[in-house]
């Protein structure tokens, strides 16, 4: 997710970054140039959506091996890869959250050679998360290279690889360490169930915390502790309560920041995986309500705005790649719990309409990476691919063809039950 | 009754049929307003969809079209009883204008104040769309009765976009319905609705589609009459929540989803093929 307080510095640091480095300059130039004749020809029509020729299996093997390129010797997953200044150093959040995609992915085509390779990442990355584990179970926030401190989001995020990776290896290890994050996070929890002061970004309570009552609520089922679930649930009505009839959620709270569409993506998405965890169908309705929104607008407009002010009517005019990839994987859940085909069908365009964003070709870094913005000068991590958005993407067009699967099953069986 | 039609282009083979069906029972449109077929956004929009080759196809097949001496191809054969006469083809509406004598006139926009002049002009009791822009809601008080829409499915259950593809994976009847436009997308009041009987002859969606458009012609010309006759009232749409995710508006269909629904076309369902899994 990786937010920066003050946006001039890193900028420097990435502008000089091309001095160090000016080979990078013809990739740079030839994103801007291809995003630029884009946006100018992209005339969105009401009767039309983008259509890609790629494969979904050939996307999320472009995906994976971006992933395979940006992990670091340490075992951790590079942020990002800057236009300008290269590869990140770890970072331990998207590392984290990586590690249940990389095991769905060797699930998926175990038959490929990358599926072994995607699980010999997915345990290189947990090794690395187990040594920053700090003594009283929380994990650092930002980047590996600046020291932090404890990080609740960024500790639910990692408790989310670990759960997935002790499933995968029955690690004791892995088991104990997600505990003691788990233990962690329920005591920083507020009251009123929100996560806020110490360990909180800019020390304020935020809804799309509810991706770390997900976890939390994944770790009450793994390990039969119903503390974890209360906290979650705890959470999760503190979120709703944020969700207004209008649709619209207040409390993204990022100071200096619009409502960037990949922190009410984040919001919409812990919600419902918790609702269903815990089966709150009344959770699953308030969260269909804004999700319902977007899809108005995106099959309306052919695009989601990639951040807001407010409203869901006063939209930046760019588009957020990873927000779109996270509202994809939304519909598809709703898909799955409602059974209304229209969050299906928008998902379908959605996932190939960012398809079509996915480089086919240079550098490692570049090729197969999922841009913060489109267009790439976007004010959402500009001219970068990063890491987060291709774990988002991969998640969707997973999710996708376990959707596609499933549905074709169910004809069959209608088809049967007609005859 | 005075009547004057809309279309999105003077090629489009609906909107010959529609003036025909209207001419023959005696009612030939005062005037038709017609959305220009080559305009920069058309075409900028069709360049970013297709790419330069296919637009070039699509312009030479536009522009040979408009060469009337060469026998013309329909494109849905279903509306041939309208579209053929004495061995010839309407290939377009002027054409169709020139037998009926009625004047066509051609717009950028037809919500545009010059294109709203020239349907006031026209006075028209009724306006008939058969395809253009958007309505706003000056149009739509231009005649005096309202504007007549034909669309491709059962309202209020199944609104908007690829209604019939919709109506069969949803196990709603394939069918139309005749209603009046207001703001809404289809959310006007219903004059009349008609399932379609003839599903089993279907062999694609597209043949689907062109059946169902030229029943709607067909039903079209009843409705019309029975107005003229002043013996059909209107019934306003219940569910108009559109805020609301309890809507039925629907929207384009995805391929993926358009190939399940052809293979329901020989044996449609009574239940939504999710409900077989959901519940």
């Amino acid at each position: 997710m990786m937010m920066q307080g003050s946006k001039a510095w890193p900028a420097v640091k990435d502008a000089a970054g091309l001095l160090r480095a000016p080979q990078r300059t013809l990739p740079l130039i030839r994103a801007l140039v291809s995003d630029a004749a884009g946006i100018c020809f992209a005339q969105p029509h009401l009767y039309s959506y983008s259509k890609t020729r790629r494969s979904t299996e050939a996307t999320l093997e472009a995906l994976l091996r971006w992933i395979f390129d940006a992990q670091r010797s340490d075992g951790g997953i590079a942020a990002y890869y800057s236009l300008l200044s290269g590869y990140s150093s770890s970072y331990p959040e998207v590392t984290g959250y990586l590690i249940p995609t990389l095991y769905d992915f060797a699930r998926e085509f175990p038959d490929r050679a990358v599926a072994s390779e995607a699980a010999s990442a997915a345990a290189r990355a947990t090794d690395w998360l187990l040594e920053l584990q700090m003594p009283g179970g929380a994990f650092p926030g930002g980047v590996r290279a600046v020291p932090s401190q404890p990080s609740i989001f960024n500790s639910g995020q990692i408790l989310h690889g670990l759960i997935r990776a002790h499933s995968e290896t029955d690690d004791s290890e892995i088991y104990r360490a997600a505990v003691r994050a788990g233990d962690w996070l329920v005591e920083m929890q507020q009251p009123d169930g929100s996560w806020s002061g110490p360990g909180a970004y800019q020390s304020a309570a935020h809804v799309y915390y509810s991706m770390v009552a997900w976890p939390l609520a994944l770790l009450s089922q793994e390990t039969g502790d119903s503390r974890y679930r209360d906290s979650a649930e705890k959470n999760l009505d503190w979120v709703l309560s944020r969700f207004r009839p209008n649709g619209w959620i207040s409390g993204i709270n990022l100071q200096g920041h619009p409502d960037y569409l990949h922190f009410i993506a984040y919001a919409l998405q812990g919600a419902l995986e918790c609702a269903a965890l815990l089966q709150r169908n009344d959770a699953v309705e308030v969260v269909a309500n804004p999700a319902w929104i977007l899809l108005r607008q995106f099959e309306t407009n052919k695009f989601l705005s990639g951040a807001y002010d407010g409203s869901f009517t006063n939209g930046h005019r760019f588009v957020c790649l990873t927000g779109n990839a996270q509202v994809s994987y939304v519909w598809l859940r709703l898909f799955e719990i409602t059974g209304d085909l229209r969050y299906l069908n928008a998902a379908l365009k959605m996932n190939e309409m960012v398809k079509d964003r996915i480089p086919v070709q240079g550098k490692p870094g570049i090729v197969g990476g999922l841009a913060g913005s489109y267009p790439i000068w976007g004010c959402y991590q500009p001219l970068r691919y990063i890491s987060w958005g291709c774990k988002f993407f991969a998640d969707a067009l997973l999710l996708e063809q376990g959707v596609k699967r499933s549905f074709d099953s169910s004809l069959v069986g209608a088809l049967a039950c007609a005859s | 009754m005075r009547i004057v039609m809309l279309c999105s282009s003077v090629y489009s083979e609906t909107a010959c049929a529609v003036a025909v069906r209207l001419a023959d029972m005696g009612c030939t449109p005062a005037g038709a307003l017609s959305v220009s077929t080559f305009n920069r956004g058309t075409l900028l929009r069709k360049l970013g969809q297709w790419g330069v080759k296919r637009v070039a196809n699509y312009a030479r097949t536009k522009l040979s079209s408009r060469n009337t001496s060469k026998p013309g191809r329909i494109q849905n054969e279903h509306l041939e009883p309208w579209l053929t006469r004495r061995h010839a083809v309407f290939q377009n509406l002027n054409q169709v204008a020139n037998v009926y004598r009625f004047p066509v006139a051609i717009t950028q926009d037809q919500n545009s104040p010059r294109a709203i002049a020239a349907l006031k002009a026209w006075s028209p009791d009724l306006i008939v769309f058969t395809g253009g822009n958007i309505l706003r809601r000056e149009i739509l008080g231009v005649p005096s009765l309202g504007v007549l829409n034909v669309h491709l499915g059962m309202l209020p259950e199944i609104r908007g976009m690829s209604s019939p593809e919709w109506s069969l994976l949803n196990g709603v009847p394939v069918g139309i319905t005749l209603h009046f436009m207001d703001s809404g997308i289809d959310t006007g009041p219903i004059l009349r609705k008609y399932e379609f009987p003839d599903l089993a002859h279907c062999d694609s969606l597209a043949d689907l589609r062109h059946r169902l458009i030229a029943f709607g012609v067909e039903k079209l010309g009843d409705v019309v009459a029975a107005l003229d006759r002043g013996t059909i009232m209107s019934t306003p749409q219940c569910d108009r929540n559109s805020a609301s995710r309890g809507d039925n508006q629907y929207f384009v269909m995805h391929d993926w989803l358009q190939e399940r629904a052809a293979t329901l076309l020989a044996q449609p369902l009574r239940q939504p093929v999710s409900e077989t899994v959901h519940g």
